[in-house]
């Protein structure tokens, strides 16, 4: 149909392969079984593009730079040309009055019709005088644009829970969109949110005509209903008592478990190990680092120190052993890590030897 | 003598907001102004500087 996504996706080049591969990776970071694809690849072919409205309050916009930012042109397309985007102020054209025009128009014309996407929080102090645009204030802007909205979606945890500007000790006394507007509003935590979980909320909402399932916090249970820690690709070195110890030891060579440096992947709830970031290329802890629970409330206090163990979370009873289990299997690891190192000594030997004598 | 506002200035990163006088159809003088604050100093003060750089990279995501 033209005027669809499809139609649209079509028109700049996106082949019929690539739309149908979108529609079944959306499938699955959504959670759906490949027989819900059809349905899917159904509403993106006939349904028009929503309308978007962006807006940016308290924030860093490393949360449009997520969705902006990928690395192949047409996977870029998809993300990009999936919404409308009819105002977003790091990419728009016009400016000042003229900007403050375009905004007023979509709220008033495409009332009811719009989606509101939230990037940033909402500084409470002294009225909210510390975040200003186009001569209005975030707290005010917030309540205008939500209240003709189809679906308010905060972005980024800032605008989920007022992220890194509510770091203790709050100077702007920043909160999250959802306790200004009040109401349904869908998170999309992480800092910055992971762009493929923003994509399927919009799917989603195209294909069923709803916002998927949330969790308490307003959150998709598609992609913040499992543990970074039972999911995470180090987690057998967890068991295993297999752990980082210092940067750059041979544990951190070999892929260990971060567990003591710092991780918090056990008190965060994200899709990061299975979707990964930069096209499923890698995510924090596969690249080495800690998560620093990025998608939970008030991280920045909550899981802080970055460095220092997790310890002491009420309900989870392994804190009081991991040492245990770290020192229980230590003595085992190293005869196995001793052995392993003459095995990589003997072969990296016979390496150089053959290398010397110029042949394979 | 006119004022020209120009706020918001887009396709930067931040909230910025351009003022200036024109006399004449020249600019005779003119004010920029940053008009979000965060106070991210004041949350580093006090925390272990191993922690900053998280917090610091946070300023601009762009």
């Amino acid at each position: 149909m033209a005027g669809s996504i499809y139609h649209h996706l079509l028109s700049r080049g996106v082949t019929r392969r690539d739309f149908l591969k979108f529609c079944s990776a959306t499938a699955a970071t959504l959670g759906l079984s490949s027989s819900m694809v059809p349905q899917i690849a159904e509403a993106l072919e006939k349904k028009e593009r929503p309308s978007v409205v962006w807006l940016h309050y308290s924030e860093c916009t490393g949360d449009s730079e997520s969705v902006l930012r990928a690395s192949k042109p047409s996977i870029a397309q998809v993300i990009l040309d999936i919404v409308s985007l009819e105002y977003h102020e790091t990419i728009m054209a016009p400016a000042g009055h003229a900007a403050e025009k375009s905004l007023h128009d979509i709220i008033t014309k495409k009332k009811g019709k719009y989606i509101a996407v939230y990037e940033g929080a909402v500084p409470t102090l002294d009225g909210g005088v510390y975040c200003f645009i186009g001569g209005h204030k975030a707290i005010d802007s917030c309540k205008e644009v939500a209240a003709g909205a189809m679906a308010n979606i905060a972005v980024g945890n800032c605008a989920c829970f007022g992220g890194v500007a509510a770091a203790a000790p709050n100077p702007t006394k920043c909160v999250g969109i959802q306790d200004i507007i009040g109401g349904t509003v869908l998170n999309i935590p992480g800092c910055p949110m992971n762009p493929e979980n923003f994509t399927a909320v919009i799917v989603h909402f195209l294909t069923f005509g709803s916002l998927p399932a949330l969790d308490s916090l307003g959150r998709p249970l598609f992609a913040f209903g499992k543990l970074i820690h039972n999911n995470c690709e180090r987690r057998p070195h967890f068991d295993q008592g297999q752990f980082v110890r210092q940067w750059g030891d041979m544990g951190h060579r070999l892929g260990w478990c971060l567990y003591e440096v710092g991780c918090k992947g056990p008190m965060a709830f994200q899709n990061c190990p299975t979707i990964r970031w930069n096209e499923g290329t890698s995510w924090p802890v596969q690249a080495g680092h800690p998560c620093i629970a990025c998608a939970t409330p008030n991280n920045w206090d909550a899981a802080y120190p970055f460095y220092k163990r997790l310890e002491g979370l009420p309900g989870v009873g392994w804190q009081a052993n991991a040492d245990k289990i770290g020192l229980g299997i230590a003595v085992g690891t190293a005869a196995a890590v001793a052995a392993h190192g003459v095995i990589r000594a003997a072969k990296r030997g016979k390496v150089s030897k053959t290398n010397d004598e110029g042949h394979e | 003598m006119a004022k020209l506002v120009v706020d918001p200035v887009t396709r930067i990163e931040g909230h910025l907001r351009i003022e200036a006088q024109v006399e004449g159809g020249k600019i005779v003088d003119a004010w920029a102004a940053g008009t979000m604050w965060r106070g991210i100093e004041t949350i580093l003060k006090g925390r272990d500087p191993r922690d900053a750089w998280t917090f610091v990279s946070r300023v601009c995501g762009v």
